[in-house]
């Protein structure tokens, strides 16, 4: 194969955890957000976007990166039960099913998609990626460039590709993530070190952004997520001790945004694709719901004592959620399973009839949308798809929590993620959707880079 | 030679090699079935009289059955035994509650062990690690060294050949040694049957449950089973569907996970 060393296309793409749509466009009402708006006014559009369902980003990034639904990169949530017993995992990036965007586009790809099979043949050069701080790609493994896995990394050694890349992030000083356990402790220090990770996150992704080579740019930012989860009602409440600071935060990440986006148009000028988006949205929480509790009160769920997690399931047990609102059929491939095919359907409207029924506050609805596997999930890997996952109404997180002794309760978070309510800013005129799902823009990034020129 | 046979040659041979090595070795003895396997071949290898000690880390939350069967053993087997205790740490109260289960795993035993390795200025610790226990595992060569911070120095990592790994210890570096690595937990099971070894009686079944994999008592459950004896425990293993260590809580990296996703709000 020939190869053009000439026009070769450049993509830089920016990934915000957990911002939402409706706060950036409050923020642009405001001004707070001034070089985001001028990047806007340069041929960009911002769109409102669906999220993966469920809304966790290990599912929505992976959705991202694949172009695939969960049906076929078979990604559900950040646990799993082994295949028919108990035991709870944590997926990651070896569980994936599907090639990300840039295994396809760096000509590495070891899985088949109906991404990679759609854009295989039509990428006529080999594209080097940085992929920076993505969740859900740990551990780190082989790829056409560098990777640094993002959310739930854990050992840095682990967490990057190649090895040597190691030397460099330990000697700044490198931390993966906020250890989000200290906000029990004081929430002032906390806040700070959101900003501290913020600022050694982009000190590395200049470094890499500067001195290595790459076709593909790709960087995730995690602290917006984690500001979100702790200070969300600091957002727009300007009464609010922490608004100031929030507010500061998106100052500042304006500004970064601004001057990667400048290098970037300086360096590549004609030639580059911009895209910023987000995995989920982001709203206030009013309360928590424990689904689990909910099943053991309505006699779906009977947990033992003995054992940990979901080895306590009995065989009296019909359905049970993990999370955040994953909920499966006991059926007779579990252990002790009792369900048999026949009854799954008649269960299944039950639990739907009874969760369309649960109340919060003022006897308002808890339940936005409930959907059955099949109406949501495609693929090879729908059989290890829950049977029912529920999305609440904005303001009723629903968790998968085993050991609640109410339905409702509240905790140390102030935000919660939202479905309907993530964001991305893409090149105006490309046919998008005005509300795509977040698994339909690596089609247009794909679709960038195998045009011929 | 048959089945167990080869695998047990194969082990003795990798136990005399490190030994001949390394003068500076010790085993580590958890007290379970695959340490205690290790136990026996290394006794098979010098011929009952194991020409260097046996460290039992002791988080002090081991189950009296392990403790009996532990001081039994040294005494019929003339075990020089070495007791490794982080004192320090037990002395200010850690144990699975008090912080992180993983935090508690780090101080008693990876810190307890780093102390013993310190003290007897040990080079090599041989332990019963198998390949097919637990998918990181599965990774693990024979001989691994470790730097001093405890990880797993994989680029300083020497080809698996007896005679090209012995000038690149580091000063403060340990050799691992995992003379069972080949053996599965069913292999294990049937080579405890053919040499009628003893063990810890938490292995078999009492009142429907036993224990498939013993460690300290916070941190283990038992599991549904009626085999009270080995045949039944062999085919037990031989037509389950879990895995071995689900009865276990202190996977090191799946604590960590499990941490930070509760500290957003999963789990």
């Amino acid at each position: 194969m020939k190869y053009s060393l000439k026009n070769i296309k450049k993509a830089l793409i920016i990934g915000l955890d957990g911002v939402p749509y409706s706060l950036l466009n409050y923020y642009f009402k405001k001004d707070y957000l001034p070089n985001l708006k001028k990047i806007l006014k340069d041929g960009f559009s911002l769109h409102p976007m669906n999220a993966s369902i469920p809304d966790v980003s290990s599912v929505s990034w992976t959705s991202f990166i694949t172009g695939v639904n969960p049906g076929e990169h078979g990604i559900y949530g950040f646990t799993e039960l082994l295949k028919d017993t108990y035991s709870l995992y944590f997926p990651n990036a070896e569980n994936r099913a599907a090639s990300p965007f840039w295994e396809i586009l760096g000509k590495t790809h070891q899985k088949v998609s109906t991404l990679s099979q759609k854009y295989d043949k039509k990428i006529n050069f080999p594209y080097r990626s940085i992929i920076f701080n993505v969740p859900q790609t740990y551990p780190a493994y082989p790829i056409n460039g560098i990777l640094v896995s993002g959310f739930v990394a854990i050992d840095l050694k682990k967490a990057v590709y190649p090895d040597s890349i190691y030397s460099y992030l330990n000697s700044i000083n490198y931390i993966i993530d906020i250890e989000a356990d200290n906000a029990k402790e004081d929430m002032n220090k906390f806040i700070n070190n959101i900003f501290k990770c913020f600022e050694i996150r982009k000190k590395a992704i200049s470094y890499f952004f500067e001195n290595k080579p790459w076709d593909i740019f790709f960087a995730c930012i995690t602290e917006t997520d984690r500001l979100h989860h702790f200070f969300f009602d600091a957002s727009m409440n300007e009464d609010h001790p922490y608004h100031q600071k929030f507010l500061n935060f998106y100052i500042l990440l304006d500004n970064w945004i601004k001057l990667l986006y400048e290098d970037f148009q300086k360096k590549f000028s004609e030639k580059g694709l911009f895209v910023i988006l987000s995995d989920h949205g982001f709203c206030s929480v009013k309360k928590e719901v424990y689904i689990n509790r909910f099943l053991e009160e309505e006699g779906f769920l009977k947990l033992r004592k003995e054992g940990e997690f979901y080895e306590r399931i009995d065989h009296e047990t019909k359905a049970f959620t993990l999370d955040p609102c994953r909920i499966y059929i006991h059926n007779k491939s579990y252990p002790r399973g009792q369900i048999s095919k026949e009854e799954m359907s008649s269960l299944i409207s039950e639990l739907k009839n009874n969760l369309n029924k649960l109340k919060g506050e003022n006897g308002e609805e808890v339940i936005d949308k409930i959907f059955e596997k099949q109406e949501i999930y495609q693929g090879p890997y729908i059989d290890m798809a829950p049977d029912l996952v529920c999305l609440p109404k904005d303001g009723y997180d629903l968790k998968g929590s085993l050991d609640k002794k109410c339905v409702f309760g509240t905790n140390r978070f102030a935000g919660m993620h939202t479905w309907h309510d993530a964001f991305c800013i893409l090149p105006e005129n490309i046919g998008l959707p005005e509300k795509p799902s977040i698994e339909n823009i690596s089609d247009f990034i794909m679709q960038f880079f195998s045009k011929l020129e | 030679m048959d089945y167990l046979t080869k695998l047990e040659s194969k082990s003795i041979y990798i136990i005399r090699e490190a030994y001949y090595r390394f003068k500076r070795i010790a085993m580590l003895w958890s007290v379970g079935k695959d340490s205690t396997t290790l136990l026996w071949l290394c006794r098979k290898a010098f011929f009952g009289n194991i020409p260097f000690p046996i460290i039992h880390i002791d988080t002090s939350y081991k189950f009296p059955e392990m403790y009996q069967f532990r001081d039994e053993r040294v005494k019929q087997w003339n075990l020089k035994l070495i007791i490794g205790r982080n004192e320090e740490k037990l002395r200010e109260g850690m144990g699975p509650d008090q912080g992180s289960k993983l935090e508690c795993c780090n101080e008693l035993k990876t810190n307890a062990l780093k102390l013993v390795i310190k003290k007897y200025k040990l080079k090599a610790i041989l332990l019963g690690i198998r390949r097919d226990e637990h998918g990181i595992r599965a990774k693990e060569r024979y001989f691994s060294p470790r730097d001093s911070q405890f990880k797993w120095d994989y680029e300083n990592q020497p080809a698996e050949l007896w005679d090209q790994y012995q000038s690149m210890v580091e000063e403060d570096e340990h050799f691992r040694i995992h003379p069972i690595l080949h053996f599965t937990e069913l292999d294990v099971w049937n080579y405890i049957k053919r040499e009628k070894l003893p063990i810890v009686s938490l292995y078999f079944s009492k009142k429907g449950k036993r224990f498939r994999s013993i460690g300290c008592v916070p941190c283990c459950s038992p599991i549904d089973s009626n085999a009270q004896t080995i045949d039944q425990i062999i085919e037990e293993i031989r037509t389950t569907k879990t895995s071995e260590r689900s009865g276990r809580a202190q996977d090191k990296e799946n604590i960590y996970t499990m941490q930070k996703l509760r500290a957003l709000g999963y789990m």
